[in-house]
């Protein structure tokens, strides 16, 4: 067992006039509260700059992300949030979670909670998740009357990325060629049907992980109906 | 096409956040042509996150180009 602390960088997206509250270890037990060893939050508008960079103090249990990121966002419209968590593996043998509630304000509609999706680290060869996982999928089991997409971003330091998003409506496959320079984002919207055959699935394949959402969006109001990542993708066997 | 050479302020930041691997142990490595060193063959094909990076890395510090092939 390593003495030095594991690492893990989770990624979210921020819109303005959500309630967006993250929470930044999940308890498992309420008599022996976990701490991250620390945790770093930093903010980047669509293009891949800075906006801010904060550390926040591990004992915290609750970012409220519409707090930091509202005065920031600006005409962004969305900024891109990395979650940089150093982390004992003795207090965390498998890896921390943070998890977050996403609720548009004076919507009618439910609130969200959702696991922001881990992006970098988290030991995979340690929980066993040994497979491809820069090919991401997502299984549309049931339709809505709205609006979807993928929210893809790039956290590199150095390395562009170049993505293709593949939707599929019935036996129909079309995609999109996405390319994301270092931190960059982008919303990539997707066709709700085809020729009378609904989407069912949509799949982003790159070279390397990118932090990646499925959005789904009422038609009329546009709020919010869906927000989770994506996943890995399965070979059959 | 060359590839920018790696500012020197670079060496701190954490490469694979999988294997525990610097900018600098990877430059360190490459200069001594040590490289992968030692139980970090698999940098950049656990999470895969980082891939990218690390071949932008391995460019500009002059390593042989290896397979990008991600394991599984």
């Amino acid at each position: 067992m390593s003495s030095s602390p594991s690492a893990l960088l989770s990624a979210t997206f921020y819109e303005p006039g959500h309630d967006h509250l993250v929470e930044l270890v999940h308890q498992r037990d309420g008599e022996a509260r976990r701490r991250l060893a620390s945790l770093a939050v930093e903010l980047f508008d669509p293009a891949g700059a800075s906006v801010h960079r904060r550390a926040v103090d591990p004992n915290q249990e609750i970012l409220d992300l519409d707090t930091v990121a509202a005065p920031l966002v600006g005409s962004h419209g969305r900024l891109m949030v990395l979650f940089d968590a150093r982390y004992d593996e003795r207090i965390f043998p498998y890896r921390p979670h943070h998890y977050a509630y996403l609720h548009r304000r004076g919507a009618s509609a439910p609130p969200l909670y959702y696991a922001v999706n881990a992006v970098l680290g988290g030991v995979p060869d340690r929980i066993g998740a040994t497979g491809i996982n820069n090919f991401e999928s997502y299984l549309f089991s049931s339709s809505f009357s709205g609006r979807y997409s993928v929210m893809l971003g790039n956290v590199s330091r150095f390395a562009p990325a170049r993505a293709q998003v593949f939707s599929y409506h019935g036996g129909a496959r079309s995609v999109e060629e996405v390319l994301l320079p270092p931190k960059a984002h982008r919303e990539i919207a997707l066709a709700p049907e085809r020729e009378g055959h609904r989407l069912d699935r949509v799949e982003v394949k790159a070279l390397f992980r990118l932090a990646s959402y499925v959005v789904g969006r009422h038609a009329a109001g546009g709020e919010l109906m869906l927000f989770d990542h994506m996943f890995a993708y399965v070979k059959p066997t | 096409m060359t590839t920018p050479a790696l500012p020197p302020d670079a060496d701190a930041l954490l490469l694979c956040y999988c294997t525990g691997l610097t900018v600098g142990a990877l430059r360190e490595a490459c200069r001594a042509g040590r490289w992968p060193l030692p139980g970090l063959e698999r940098t950049g094909k656990l999470c895969t996150g980082c891939l990218g990076d690390l071949l932008h890395c391995l460019r500009a510090l002059g390593a042989p180009a290896e397979d990008p092939a991600p394991d599984g």
